[in-house]
């Protein structure tokens, strides 16, 4: 199964193994990683599941979508030019068969 | 989910609990319910009250043991088989219909200079009728309404059309006493909604703009569908902003000290979150449990009628340090004011964008020494909506 590792602050990470087709924010609350809210449920609407992914994986992701660009322009945390993505929008399975990002200070 | 049986409590009932009590002022209630359980029977409500933190959230995140689509609605009575009622996919379908039109790039585009417009207009009004004006009927409702009203694009009604609709099927969605007055004035709002969205919709789908309602000229929706949908966002896109600029307001001129520290650094967006969590304009919506379930320990029987009470939620102190106090400066939890999930408010954006970004900070700039009038105080009402009233404000 795919693997989803979420960095904290301070040295703390979360390591989860998902099935194929979870998004990070749903892997995230359905285990309760503390710092996704995941407010909307995942329709890229309300900017509570940011993150930061690692430079390793970048390649790896999706475009971002318009609804999600203007979504990154709405977080609580800076946006970052690069690693910055909403954890609704980006789906592990087989392009994408491990990830780790960095869980932003704040969401809301 | 597994849950041992031996841990689950039964739902208490709450005689106690009367619907005037809620009105007046519904927090000290709350505290007293959720003290015993997240979760009670209220007779007087007819429904199992959900005061918990955690017991709502669990709901807002599952819709497959708590559908929206509850039986007897007295808002598809009143409003139609909206979106609001409906679960995913259906839902998700008639919201995609929306598109971009309340997101954040819109706003930039298009609506911010609405809201500075009608800002404008609205202010001087208010300042004309001087002090001791009621900053909820000469400012706050002709505001969003107007807003609404040109988001919406009712080209061919009135900012009082579109006040008079919202609260007269908003009334008719609470109307739990069955009161016939109530249901024959929102049928006939319902029906004037009608009529004038059938007539805008012909003249958008020739020329089209970024409006709601043009945009939903030319999508695959029911006629039925659209007509429903449109008349829960005249409900939902109308007192609600309305009740968080009054609210804020009142909060920030009885705390003189916050406000100073919101003017100081600009700090409108924390007072608008904190008072939206602090009194939440939608207090309580309902769902329906599909089957018998276990909700944070307390057991549900299929068919049970749910009320949802984020307001109550929002002052739970397992998740707020004194909870019952206004502080922009408390730690940041996430409120449920906006609802959670797939049905998280998608006029969040827009509220956020009209009230904190144009309405607060320009009617304190206007009249930087508004105060509250000591002689005619504020009224605040509400239990399933809930907002300040009344705001009579004094300058000099």
């Amino acid at each position: 199964m795919p693997k989803v590792t979420f960095h904290h602050d301070g040295g703390n990470a979360d390591v989860l193994d998902v099935e194929p087709g979870t998004s990070l924010m749903r892997a995230a609350v359905r285990n309760g990683v503390r710092g996704i809210v995941g407010e909307c449920g995942g329709q890229a609407m309300c900017a509570t599941c940011h993150v930061y992914v690692r430079d390793r994986y970048l390649d790896a992701l999706p475009d971002i979508s318009e609804d999600e660009e203007e979504m990154l322009d709405c977080t609580t945390a800076p946006r970052d030019a690069d690693r910055s993505r909403l954890g609704c929008q980006v789906v592990v399975g087989a392009d994408l068969d491990a990830i780790e990002v960095d869980v932003p200070a704040s969401q809301v | 989910m597994t849950v041992q049986t031996s841990d689950v409590r039964p739902v208490p009932t709450a005689e106690w609990v009367t619907i005037p009590d809620l009105y007046d002022d519904p927090y000290p209630l709350f505290q007293r319910l959720r003290a015993e359980a997240p979760v009670h029977w209220v007779p007087a409500v007819g429904r199992y009250l959900v005061v918990g933190y955690e017991a709502c959230h669990e709901i807002e995140l599952d819709a497959e043991r708590f559908t929206a689509d509850e039986s007897g609605s007295l808002m598809k009575r009143a409003m139609g088989h909206s979106m609001l009622r409906k679960d995913d996919p259906e839902h998700a379908a008639e919201r995609q219909s929306y598109g971009s039109v309340l997101r954040p790039r819109a706003i930039k585009d298009h609506w911010n200079a609405v809201f500075e417009k009608n800002a404008r207009i609205y202010l001087d009004q208010f300042k004309a009728a001087g002090p001791g004006a009621d900053v909820v009927s000469q400012f706050a409702a002709p505001y969003a309404a107007e807003n609404l009203r040109l988001i919406l694009g009712y080209y061919n009604a009135t900012q009082e059309d579109l006040q008079r609709w919202s609260q007269t099927l908003i009334d008719g969605t609470g109307n739990y006493a069955d009161d016939p007055d109530v249901w024959a004035a929102a049928e006939r709002s319902s029906d004037e909604v009608d009529a004038a969205t059938d007539e805008m919709l012909a003249h958008l789908r020739d020329k089209p703009d970024h409006t709601l309602l043009s945009g939903l000229s030319h999508m695959p929706m029911s006629l039925e569908a659209l007509r429903a949908n449109i008349k829960m966002t005249i409900g939902g896109g109308l007192n609600e902003p309305r009740d968080a600029v009054a609210t804020t307001l009142w909060a920030l001129l009885s705390h003189r000290d916050q406000l100073d520290q919101v003017l100081a650094d600009s700090r409108w967006a924390d007072a608008f979150e904190e008072s939206i969590r602090w009194v939440a304009p939608i207090g309580m919506y309902p769902r329906e449990a599909t089957q018998d379930t276990v909700l944070d320990g307390m057991a549900i029987p299929k068919g049970a009628r749910l009320g949802v009470h984020v307001g109550a939620a929002n002052r739970d102190p397992a998740l707020f340090a004194d909870p019952e106090s206004y502080d922009i400066n408390r730690p940041k939890v996430p409120h449920l004011a906006f609802g959670g999930g797939s049905h998280f408010c998608a006029g969040a954006w827009v509220a956020r964008a009209s009230v904190v970004g144009v309405a607060l900070p320009k009617l304190i700039a206007e009249l930087p020494d508004l105060r509250l009038d000591p002689a005619n105080p504020a009224s605040i009402q509400g239990w399933v909506f809930r907002g300040v009233t009344h705001l009579p404000v004094l300058w000099t």
